[in-house]
């Protein structure tokens, strides 16, 4: 019981993240659904081996993109789903046109990248160190220089083309 | 858009998240129920299905190789029941691969690389699936007659019109068939190549 209230804190807590994720990662609202529930299932699952060495923002992170990567998309049917419309919808009122604009290139610009920089990309956008952005992906600090100014590159040339 | 601008948005976003959470304890709850589950790790099932009818064919032809009665009867039976016994094992080991990976323990470039080497793995493994379940097609033909109404496909024809028209037709069909399979599947094992390639050299 004890277990079940902790988890559901901080489950409560990183929504937000979940929902990132599930943006960024699936293209359908289905996908999305699943992909959510997927995540939440993972994190029980592990929730169990977390051991407290890292931080439970960085373990948070990297089973929930860790599950985003390896979703096999073979399987067409879906579980029995909970309602969770709600849960992938996000409240758009008062309108902002220009932010909802904004936000879907910077998802478009996203989801160009590759796997790996797609992961790097999102944590960087959640304002991540580059010592806590080598904890959740296992790359070097150096590795995450690199890569990072390569992503910002690519950015470049895509806003060129 | 700059990464500065980008980050700007983003920001935007998780400020608005933050003033909408809408996750309750029951629904999490429920989500970690296997019940209501996606079906994404129930993925082995057609496969499994697969293997028994595979693993049945086998046994069925097994029972009735005294049948085949002549050296092309038992050859084709000995190419399908090889053929029916590789794939399913093939198949299942390449599922077994990308289902074992600890995403729990593993970092996320640990992750990317083991299951885009599974996928790799998987793919080759379909699409030579898709090749070897042609020649089984053509292989369990005679044996299926043989086994099943005692007819010798070939010694038993009359007429050698069905073979004139049957193998050039099943050529053309197999050209077409294998540069689809090829352009299905060359681009997604290309792609998790060059992945694999992209993750390596940043490990280096």
């Amino acid at each position: 019981m004890q277990k079940e209230s902790e988890f559901t804190q901080i489950v409560k807590e990183h929504e937000g993240v979940i929902y990132k994720i599930t943006s960024i990662y699936t293209d359908t609202h289905e996908d999305k659904k699943d992909l959510y529930q997927e995540i939440v299932y993972q994190l029980w699952k592990a929730y169990d081996s977390y051991r407290g060495e890292a931080k439970i923002s960085t373990w948070m992170y990297r089973v929930a993109l860790n599950t985003a990567i390896t979703r096999f998309k073979k399987e067409k049917k879906r579980g029995i789903q909970i309602p969770m419309d709600s849960l992938v919808k996000r409240k758009t009122e008062p309108y902002d046109e220009v932010f909802e604009e904004r936000l879907q290139v910077v998802y478009s610009h996203i989801k160009r990248l590759n796997e790996l920089e797609k992961g790097l990309m999102l944590l960087l956008l959640e304002g991540k160190k580059y010592e806590e952005i080598a904890l959740i992906t296992g790359l070097s600090l150096t590795n995450v220089g690199t890569r990072i100014s390569r992503i910002k590159q690519k950015l470049k040339t895509q806003i060129i083309k | 858009m700059e990464l500065e601008e980008m980050q700007t948005v983003w920001s935007k976003l998780s400020d608005q998240l933050e003033t909408q959470k809408k996750l309750t304890n029951k629904m999490i709850i429920m989500m970690t129920k296997e019940k209501y589950r996606s079906k994404i790790n129930k993925i082995a099932i057609p496969e499994i299905l697969g293997t028994v009818i595979c693993y049945g064919t086998i046994v069925l032809i097994l029972a009735n190789f005294s049948r085949l009665d002549n050296w092309y009867n038992m050859l084709s039976g000995l190419i399908s029941m090889t053929i029916l016994l590789i794939l399913p094992v093939l198949s299942l080991r390449s599922i077994h691969r990308m289902k074992r990976i600890d995403i729990a323990k593993n970092s996320y470039q640990q992750t990317l690389l083991s299951y885009t080497r599974a996928k790799k793995r998987f793919k080759t493994v379909a699409k030579w699936g898709y090749y070897l379940s042609f020649v089984l097609m053509f292989a369990i033909l005679p044996v299926s007659a043989k086994v099943l109404n005692n007819k010798d496909l070939i010694a038993d024809s009359k007429s050698v019109w069905p073979f004139v028209v049957a193998i050039p037709l099943a050529i053309v069909f197999v050209i077409f068939f294998a540069k689809w399979v090829m352009r299905s599947y060359n681009s997604s094992i290309n792609a998790a190549e060059n992945l694999i390639k992209e993750i390596s050299e940043v490990d280096e």
